[in-house]
């Protein structure tokens, strides 16, 4: 099915960067995307597959942000974004720092490095995770680049490589 | 080892560091600027496997494999087509972030040759320019979209250089291609790194300096104290209160006043140096406001003076408080307006060393080489000095005051070597003086006609922490509070006071960006108060050629505000018509100087060797196009082609000193003095000299703008030499609540160039929309500014609204062909006709601004 998209594009994105990763440990993140494939089966547009760490992956250009996966999501870690930030939190979680450490390689702290750093104050944390509000960010990636558990992610695959 | 392509060249950084530091520092590839170092400006933009990326990001070890592309990297074509659609579009003002836009531009085009607006706003969003407003950038991106797929450069808009024609920029190329050169872009040999330490607190007792273990540090050439300096601590505009180092047993005025000097051979050891140096204090009560300053018990901001009062002003024509008792109608209101930022795209910066004659050279970004010159001779106790302006990232008054070139002099000055002073951003942000924050309690009263019978008021503003030109901003903000209308009564009281918040001084409007505000609001709800519509109020009390000012002033026959609220008044009475919420607001601004302050235009006209005459000036072109105007003068005023004449950048040792870039003053002032010179030339001219005979030869203009001062004792005192008008528009979508429309009519006298005027009429617009809605400068506790350069509130490309900019060519007075200038009009009325839409909008009428409840406030409580 191709839909006409209308400028700015819009997108779902999964706010989570394979917190499977942890899944070898014994604590386990409760947050995180844990590869149900609700969404991509509810996806009428095939926008949405599990990736390499089991976590769901949105295709961007397939998108048509129609929401369908933010409703069926039973983490609630899906929701729709301005495809033109493409620095994104990759990360849901809302325990303390030092439990999040555990369960996850790149979960984030909460340690607010970022809400330093932004120089557009668009980074706040809340509920132990970083947010980024789209509307004031400036794209530059600066919160990515100083983050120590590469939470954030570059949808062009630039700062980070991506899976 | 970490290698990557810059260019197509394989490269290997010495070390791991941001991106941009190895493109400027190590490769000398000086076309990304450095704007902030901090991911909010967008003037250091490259791309990377070919998305526009902020190069002050991503460390060069995360680049490994990766193709960098810079302006330097473009293709022939591409540079020719950028060159020329930046150019003819106008899109060029101070430059500085026009590289980043550039490659932005070709971001986008490389993946998508037919945008449309809304996808170019977006792929320059992340991008700020200070100066344009974008609406011209946004033309330039689309006119090289066109270019890139036909293939062809089409011809020029306008190539015959006389006044009115609408001329590409002389100095579009360079800016456009990044090798204009800014301070910043100045390396030389054994050059060093300089910065100030500075004060911790806002107000404290300096009792020791300890720079032992500094000096000590491997790496550093000196670390200076008040004791270096050779001539005067103290300099300044007007009143010399500005220290350049604050010695031990003094007093600290602000967090921005600097302590020591620290000079080394890298950036790393000077800012390490500074944590080495050992600064005691006793900390004191700060001064926050102007109600603690003006408090009985209020503690002194100067050990020097005798309360914190830094200017008083009363003027009073008239009898306002009877002529109020007596009008039908009368409305009272405090108002308040905020501190302001320029945030110019290019930060401070200054580099010194000291040339073949032994004198001291500065390269400064400045609004004026001789006043860099004077303070300078002040601080070092030497004539032995010559200032040359380099490119200039924007100024806006920001630029008046000095901020690192007495430092860079000082540290040449005592080491011998050359040096490189620079803020960073967040320094720029503290340092140098900012537009002053006002309260305003005005009175009006008309009669049941809506004609203004009389205004009074009171205001106060905070002048921070030192003069600056906090008492000539107090003067200009009472002269104009009477606004561009014609009645007799009127009486003002300001007080401008010291605290220890950052200093203010000159920003675009010069304190009328405040009254007009009040002015203007007050006459909007007057006009509801009496039953008319704020059009007709303005149209009954608008001042018309020969009648008389507030200020007595009789006005002449170029007066063109009646022109500029006819040239609105169509799409306002469609807008009304069709049930939209719309804004006006009037305003005046002189253009000069003026109020018996002399004020001098001075141009030399040098035949130089290569058979051209040069245009030498002593008036900074900050990015407002001044090297253009004078040269569109000379071509009018001669039998020269433009081909025949080379604009030579302001410096202090050749060209005669022509006064600050401020008071919208250098078309006017200095463009007269250029045809003055233009006249002594032809006169040879006509003897039958050729330029060939005439090499070695100068022709000197000068022109004294002849004012009356404040309070001169004749019946119709003339103030000012020239005054612009303007009527702006703000039309709101009724649904949305956001700006549909701002139409800005302005009459300039003549139209020099009218594309450049556009140009500031629209930059100026929307730094004004920025003021009414959004901008903010808040100040903690710790009298620190809180919000870093991307929190500023500055407007984006894809959220500016249509603006129409409306050119009202009406010549009159017999200088500068016609021509008065524009800079600051453009600034004024926008807040008021924005603040009149909302209230049409919502009812709801807002005294202060920022504005509240719009859809453009800040709404996540960061704020
Ligand atoms: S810097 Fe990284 S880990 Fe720290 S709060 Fe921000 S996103 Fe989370
Ligand atoms: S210098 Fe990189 S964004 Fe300002
Ligand atoms: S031209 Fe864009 S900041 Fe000056």
């Amino acid at each position: 099915m191709v839909m006409k998209k209308k400028f700015p594009y819009r997108a779902a994105l999964v706010a989570c960067n394979g917190g499977c990763r942890a899944n070898q440990e014994e604590a386990k993140c409760t947050y995180g995307c844990s590869g149900c494939r609700a969404c991509a089966s509810a996806c009428k547009f095939g926008a949405i597959s599990i990736n390499s760490y089991g976590v769901a992956e949105v295709a961007e250009e397939k998108c048509i942000a129609c929401g369908m996966c933010v409703r069926v999501c039973p983490q609630q870690l899906i929701h729709i974004h301005e495809c033109a930030n493409y620095i994104v939190v990759k990360c849901s979680n809302h325990d303390k720092g030092a439990d999040a450490r555990k369960e996850c390689q790149v979960s984030c702290i909460g340690c607010g490095i970022c809400e330093r750093t932004c120089t557009a104050s668009a980074v706040h944390i809340r509920d132990n995770c970083a947010v980024i509000d789209e509307t004031y960010c400036l794209s530059c990636g600066m919160c990515l680049v100083k983050c120590p558990r590469h939470v954030m992610q570059d949808l062009r695959g630039i700062f980070t490589s991506g899976h | 080892m970490i290698s990557f392509t810059v260019n197509g060249c394989v490269v290997t950084p010495s070390k791991n560091q941001k991106l941009l530091r190895f493109l400027r520092d190590e490769l000398h590839l000086l076309a990304a600027k450095d704007g902030c170092s901090e991911g909010a400006c967008g003037a250091c933009t490259v791309l990377i496997n070919g998305n526009a990326c902020k190069s002050c990001v991503p460390d060069t070890d995360s680049l490994q494999g990766k193709s960098v592309i810079t302006v330097e990297g473009l293709t022939a074509w591409e540079t020719k087509v950028y060159s020329f659609a930046y150019a003819e579009a106008g899109a060029v003002q101070c430059g500085f972030c026009i590289p980043g836009m550039v490659m932005c531009t070709k971001a986008l085009l490389d993946k998508n040759p037919d945008p449309t607006d809304s996808e170019i706003c977006y792929a320059l969003r992340n991008n700020y320019c200070r100066c344009t407003g974008y609406v011209k950038i946004i033309a330039a991106v689309k006119l090289a979209a066109k270019i890139t797929r036909e293939g062809r450069i089409p011809e020029k808009g306008a190539d015959d250089w006389k006044l009115g024609a609408r001329v590409q920029r002389l100095d579009a190329e360079e800016k456009v291609l990044g090798t204009g050169k800014y301070p910043d872009d100045y390396y030389l040999d054994g050059m060093l790194y300089g910065s100030a330490l500075r004060s911790k607190y806002p107000r404290a007792r300096v009792l020791s300096i300890d720079t032992s273990a500094a000096k000590a540090l491997p790496g550093v050439v000196a670390v200076l104290t008040a004791e270096d300096i050779p001539g005067e601590n103290k300099i300044g505009h007007l009143k010399h209160d500005q220290y350049t180092l604050i010695p031990p047993g003094g007093l600290t005025h602000f967090l921005g006043d600097a302590i020591a000097l620290v000079a080394a051979e890298n950036c790393e050891t000077v800012e390490k140096a500074k944590k080495l140096i050992r600064v005691e204090y006793e900390i004191l009560p700060a001064v926050h406001n102007i109600q603690e300053a003006a408090a009985s018990d209020a503690p002194k901001v100067f050990d020097e003076e005798k309360d914190n009062i830094c200017a008083y002003k009363h003027i009073s024509r008239g009898n306002a408080a009877e002529a109020i008792q007596q009008a039908k109608h009368v409305i009272s209101h405090h108002f308040e307006t905020p501190w302001t930022e320029h945030a110019f795209l290019e930060p401070e910066c200054a580099v010194s060393y000291i040339d073949e004659d032994g004198d001291m050279f500065i390269y400064s970004t400045d609004q004026s080489a001789h006043q860099t010159l004077h303070e300078c001779r002040l601080l070092l106790g030497t004539d032995k000095i010559k200032v040359q302006n380099a490119l200039v990232g924007g100024g806006f008054g920001g630029k008046e005051d000095m901020t690192v070139q007495h430092h860079a002099a000082l540290i040449t000055y005592l080491t011998k070597r050359p040096v490189k002073v620079k803020l960073s951003r967040a320094e720029s942000l503290l340092i140098h003086p900012k537009r002053h924050h006002f309260e305003m309690d005005f009175t009006m009263g008309c009669d049941e006609n809506g004609i203004i019978q009389g205004v009074k008021a009171t205001v106060a503003s905070d002048t921070g922490a030192f003069a600056s030109l906090g008492g000539p901003v107090l003067e200009r903000a009472c002269t104009h509070a009477a606004g561009p209308y014609t009645y007799q009564n009127f009486e003002i009281e300001g007080t401008a006071y010291y605290t220890n918040n950052p200093p203010a001084g000159a920003f675009r409007g010069f304190g009328v960006t405040q009254t007009c505000f009040v002015t203007e609001t007050l006459l909007n709800m007057m006009a509801d108060e009496v039953g008319i519509s704020p059009w007709e109020i303005r149209y009954r009390n608008a001042i018309r050629p020969w009648g008389v000012l507030p200020n007595g002033q009789i006005v002449d026959d170029s007066t063109g505000l009646v022109e500029t609220l006819m040239a609105v008044k169509p799409e306002y009475d469609a807008a009304i018509a069709a049930g939209k919420p719309a804004g006006l607001g009037c305003a005046m601004k002189n253009a000069g100087v003026g109020v018996g302050i002399p004020d001098t235009g001075r141009v030399k006209l040098i035949v130089e060797p290569d058979k051209k005459v040069h245009i030498y000036a002593g008036a900074s072109c900050i990015g407002q196009g001044l090297g253009t105007v004078l040269v569109q003068m000379v071509v009018t005023n001669t039998d020269l082609q433009h081909e025949e004449i080379v604009y030579e950048r302001s410096n202090t040792w050749i060209s005669p000193d022509s006064g600050t870039t401020s008071g919208s003053r250098q078309t006017l002032v200095t463009g007269e003095a250029c045809r003055r010179a233009c006249e002594k030339f032809m006169e040879d001219r006509k003897k039958g000299k050729n330029l060939n005979d005439m090499v070695g030869c100068f022709y000197y203009g000068e022109y004294l703008a002849k004012t009356d001062p404040l309070g001169a004792d004749v019946p119709n005192p003339v103030s000012h030499v020239a005054y612009g008008y303007a009527t702006q528009l703000c039309i709101l979508d009724s649904k949305t609540g956001k700006i549909e429309k701002v139409v800005a009519a302005h009459d300039v006298g003549k139209a020099v160039n009218p594309l450049s005027c556009e140009g500031q009429i629209e930059g100026g617009v929307v730094m004004s929309i920025g003021y009414a809605l959004r901008e903010r400068y808040p100040i903690d506790k710790n009298c620190k500014p809180i919000e870093k350069y991307g929190s500023l509130g500055l407007f984006r490309a894809h959220e500016v609204p249509e603006i129409e900019a409306i050119v009202i060519d009406k010549p009159g007075l017999k200088v500068a062909c016609g021509a008065i200038g524009i800079g600051e009009i453009t600034s004024i009325p926008t807040a008021p006709a924005i603040a009149d839409a909302y209230f049409r909008y919502d009812h709801e009428r807002r005294y202060s601004l920022p504005l509240v409840h719009t859809p453009y406030e800040r709404k996540d409580g960061s704020w």
